[in-house]
C-alpha cells in the first residue's frame, strides 16, 4: 500500500455508524474508509450487520448516528436515487431482481433508456446495449427478452452484478456477489472485479464469506464483530490464519461468557 | 398436454427453428405460443362463444344486437382497465363502486349548486375521485392497510355520502337531457361513444403499461417490492399513481353512464354488481391477483366475454339466472388456466 491511511485520498469514509432495528443492535461503532481504486473485502459472521453497512451505505436505510463523506464531502444519502446519483451502485445479497421483469428491464431497472420527447421504453436500444454489456462482463445468458425468473441462480447473480457494473457508478458495493456460483462463474466475477480493479476507476467493497476469495479478489480486509470493526489490514499483511484465529476467538470469548464453563473444542470455521 | 409442458423457450419467436419439422411439430408450436400469450386462451374462447351464439341465434351478428352489448360490455372494460393497475401491484381496489356512484353526485352538485359549466364540472369531479384514489394508495402504501381492507373502507364510505349529498333522491344528469348537447353525445350518450372511450383508454394504459416507466415500475412492485425498492423504484408513489388512476377511470365511466341513462341514480346495488363484473373481466383477461402481470388489452376482452355470454344467453331465451353461473365458471377456468400459464412462461412446473 502507499503512503499513510490520509482523508484526501478516501473516497468515501463513515464515521461512529450505528444503526438498531427495534431491540436488535445491527452496527454500534463503525468506521470504514474506502480508498480511490482499492477493493476492500468485508468479513463477518451471519447477522453481524455487514448487509445493514452496505444498505446504509447505498442510501437504502439510514444510520440512526455517525457521519458519512464522499470524496471528503459530508454524504447522507436520502434515497437510492440520491446515492446512486453520487456515483454509488450496488448489489444487494437478495439481489434486487423483477422475476416478471425480462433480463433487459431488470438490467436497465430505474436506469431505463427512453425516446424523446414522448418518453416511451427504448428496448431495443436497452436490448442491444444489455447483449453488449453481458458479452463484455463475459457472462453466458443465451437470452435476454425472457424474465429472469427463468435464469438459474448463478445467472440470476450475475445479472445482478452486471447491473451494477453496467453504470457511471465509480463506488460499486457487492454484497456476497459470489454466494450462488459455480466456481467457473466465481472466478469471472473475481476476473472482472480485478479488471475494473486495473482500469483503476471504481473503488469496491466486497462482503465474501470465503477467505480464499478475499485473498484473491481485495487489497484490503475488515471484520465487523459487535458492531463495530474489530480488523483492518491490508491482505498482505494478514493472513487466512490470522483472520480464523480472531474469528475463533471472538466464538471462544463469547461461548465463556455466556456459560462461564469450560467450552468445547470449536469447530475451525475455515474457508467455505 | 403434451404441448404445453414442453420446453417454453423453444416457443418463442426468432428462435432458432429446426428444418423442415413435420406439420404436428408446426400446429403444436402455433398453439402453444398463442396459449404463452397472455390474452391467447381468452382471445380462442371468445371467438368460440360468439360463433357459437351466431350459429345458434338469428341476430347475433346484427347491428341492433351490437348496440344491445356496447353498454354493458364498454362501462365494464374502462373500469376492468383501471383496477387491472392496481390487481398487477397485488392489490384490489372495492372502492371503484362508490367513485362510479360518487363522481356523478360531485359532477350534478357542482354544476347545479355551484354553477359550474358541465366541462368543468366533470373536471372537478374527476379530480375528487382521483383525491380519493389518493387516499386509497396513502392507506396501502405508506399506512400498510390491506388493500382490500382499505378500499372497503372507502367504498362503504363513499357510498354512504352518496346517498347522504343526494339524499337518496334521483336527479335528471346535466348534459344528459334531450336533446342531448355535443357535450353529452361525447361523454356517455352517443352510441359508440362509450366504446370509442373504452378502446382509447385501453389503448393507452396498454401503452403506459407496455412502454412506460410506470408500467415497468408497476409490474416491478407488484412482482418485488422490496427488490423494487431497494433498485430504487419509488414504491410508495408508484402505488399512489396506480389507485388514483383506478379512481379516476371509475369516476369517468359513473359519469358516462349517468349522462347515457339521464339520471343520477344513487342506488349501490347497481355499481357493487358492476364492481365485481370489472374484476371478473380482469381476470378472465388473464390478470390474477397475485401481483406482477396483468393486462389492459385481456380485461377488454374480459369485458367482450362478459357482454357477449349474457347477450348470447338472452337471445338464445335462456333464463338471465345463467349468467352468474357462466360468468362464475368463466372465472374459474380462467384463474386455472393463467396460474398454468404462468408455470409454463417461467418454465416451472412446480408451485411457486
Ligand atoms: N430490516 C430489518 N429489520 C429488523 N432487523 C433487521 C433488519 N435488517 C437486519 N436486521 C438485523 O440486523 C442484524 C444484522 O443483519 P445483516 O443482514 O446486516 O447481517 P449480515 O452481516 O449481512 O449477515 P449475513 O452474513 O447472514 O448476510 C441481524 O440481527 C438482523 O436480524
Ligand atoms: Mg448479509
Amino acid at each position: 500500500m502507499v503512503g499513510p491511511t490520509s482523508a484526501p485520498e478516501d473516497v468515501l469514509r463513515v464515521e461512529h455508524i450505528a444503526k438498531r432495528f427495534g431491540p436488535v443492535t445491527a452496527l454500534k461503532d463503525v468506521n470504514l474508509h474506502l480508498k480511490k481504486g482499492e477493493v476492500l473485502g468485508l468479513l463477518g459472521d451471519n447477522g453481524a450487520g455487514k448487509s445493514t453497512l452496505i444498505k446504509i451505505l447505498c442510501g437504502f436505510q439510514k444510520p440512526d448516528s455517525g457521519q458519512m463523506f464522499l470524496r471528503g464531502e459530508p454524504f447522507a444519502p436520502r434515497s437510492v436515487d440520491d446515492a446512486r446519483a453520487a456515483g454509488i451502485e450496488t448489489v444487494y445479497q437478495d439481489l434486487a431482481l423483477i422475476d416478471e421483469l425480462s433480463v433487459y428491464h431488470n438490467l436497465f431497472l430505474r436506469k431505463e433508456r427512453v425516446h424523446r420527447p414522448v418518453p416511451l421504453l427504448s428496448n431495443r436500444q436497452m436490448k442491444r446495449e444489455a447483449r453488449a454489456a453481458l458479452d463484455e462482463i463475459g457472462i453466458n445468458i443465451p437470452r435476454i427478452d425472457v424474465s429472469v425468473a427463468r435464469l438459474s441462480g448463478g445467472q440470476r447473480q450475475a445479472i445482478a452484478v452486471a447491473r451494477t457494473v453496467n453504470s457511471d457508478a465509480d463506488i460499486i458495493l457487492l454484497d456476497e456477489p459470489l454466494a450462488a456460483m459455480g466456481a467457473k462463474e466465481g472466478a469471472q466475477i473475481l476476473d472482472l472485479v480485478a479488471r475494473l480493479k486495473a482500469e483503476g476507476r471504481v473503488s469496491i467493497i466486497m462482503i465474501l464469506h470465503n477467505y480464499v476469495h478475499v485473498f484473491q479478489a481485495c487489497d484490503r480486509v475488515s471484520l465487523i464483530q459487535d458492531g463495530a470493526i474489530a480488523l483492518d489490514k491490508p491482505t498482505s499483511e494478514t493472513s487466512v490464519d490470522e483472520l480464523t484465529e480472531i474469528v475463533v476467538n471472538e466464538y471462544r470469548r463469547a461461548r465463556e461468557a455466556a456459560h462461564a464453563a469450560p467450552a468445547p473444542q470449536p469447530e475451525q470455521p475455515g474457508p467455505a | 398436454m403434451a404441448s404445453a409442458t414442453q420446453d417454453p423457450a423453444s416457443t418463442s419467436p426468432g428462435g432458432p427453428g429446426g428444418p423442415a419439422q413435420p406439420r404436428r411439430a408446426l400446429w403444436r408450436e402455433a398453439g402453444s405460443r398463442i396459449v404463452a400469450l397472455r390474452e391467447g386462451s381468452i382471445i380462442l374462447i371468445t371467438i368460440v362463444v360468439a360463433v357459437y351464439f351466431s350459429a345458434n341465434t338469428s341476430t347475433f351478428f346484427s347491428g341492433g344486437n351490437l348496440e344491445t352489448i356496447l353498454p354493458y360490455f364498454a362501462p365494464i372494460a374502462i373500469l376492468a382497465a383501471g383496477e387491472v393497475f392496481v390487481m398487477i401491484l397485488g392489490e384490489i381496489d372495492l372502492s371503484i363502486a362508490a367513485m362510479y356512484l360518487f363522481a356523478p353526485i360531485i359532477y350534478y352538485k357542482l354544476n347545479t349548486s355551484l354553477g359550474f359549466p358541465l366541462g368543468l364540472a366533470l373536471v372537478g369531479s374527476l379530480i375528487v375521485s382521483t383525491v380519493i384514489g389518493a387516499v386509497n394508495g396513502i392507506f396501502v402504501a405508506v399506512i400498510g392497510i390491506n388493500s382490500f381492507v382499505a378500499t372497503l373502507g372507502t367504498l362503504f364510505t363513499f357510498e354512504g355520502l352518496s346517498l347522504i349529498i343526494s339524499k337518496g333522491t334521483p336527479v335528471a344528469t346535466p348534459g344528459g337531457q334531450i336533446p342531448v348537447g355535443t357535450f353529452g353525445k361525447v361523454f356517455g350518450a352517443g352510441t359508440y361513444s362509450e366504446l370509442i372511450w373504452a378502446l382509447a383508454i385501453v389503448a393507452l394504459l396498454q401503452l403506459v403499461l407496455t412502454f412506460t416507466r410506470w408500467g415497468v415500475y408497476t409490474v416491478a412492485v407488484g412482482s418485488n417490492k422490496l427488490g423494487a425498492a431497494e433498485a430504487g423504484v419509488r414504491t410508495n408513489l408508484v402505488m399512489i399513481r396506480n389507485f388514483m388512476l383506478c379512481a379516476l377511470t371509475a369516476g369517468l365511466v359513473g359519469i358516462f353512464e349517468a349522462i347515457r341513462s339521464q339520471t343520477v341514480q344513487p342506488n349501490p346495488a347497481g355499481p357493487n354488481e358492476i364492481l365485481f363484473f370489472a374484476v371478473a373481466a380482469a381476470v378472465i383477461g388473464g390478470t390474477l391477483l397475485t401481483g406482477g402481470s396483468g393486462t389492459v388489452v385481456g380485461a377488454l376482452i374480459g369485458a367482450l366475454f362478459l357482454g357477449i355470454l349474457k347477450d348470447g344467453l338472452i337471445l338464445q331465451g335462456v333464463q338471465a339466472n345463467y349468467l352468474l353461473f357462466y360468468t362464475g365458471l368463466a372465472v374459474i377456468i380462467a384463474m386455472a388456466a393463467n396460474v398454468y400459464v404462468g408455470r409454463v412462461r417461467r418454465g416451472r412446473t412446480g408451485g411457486g
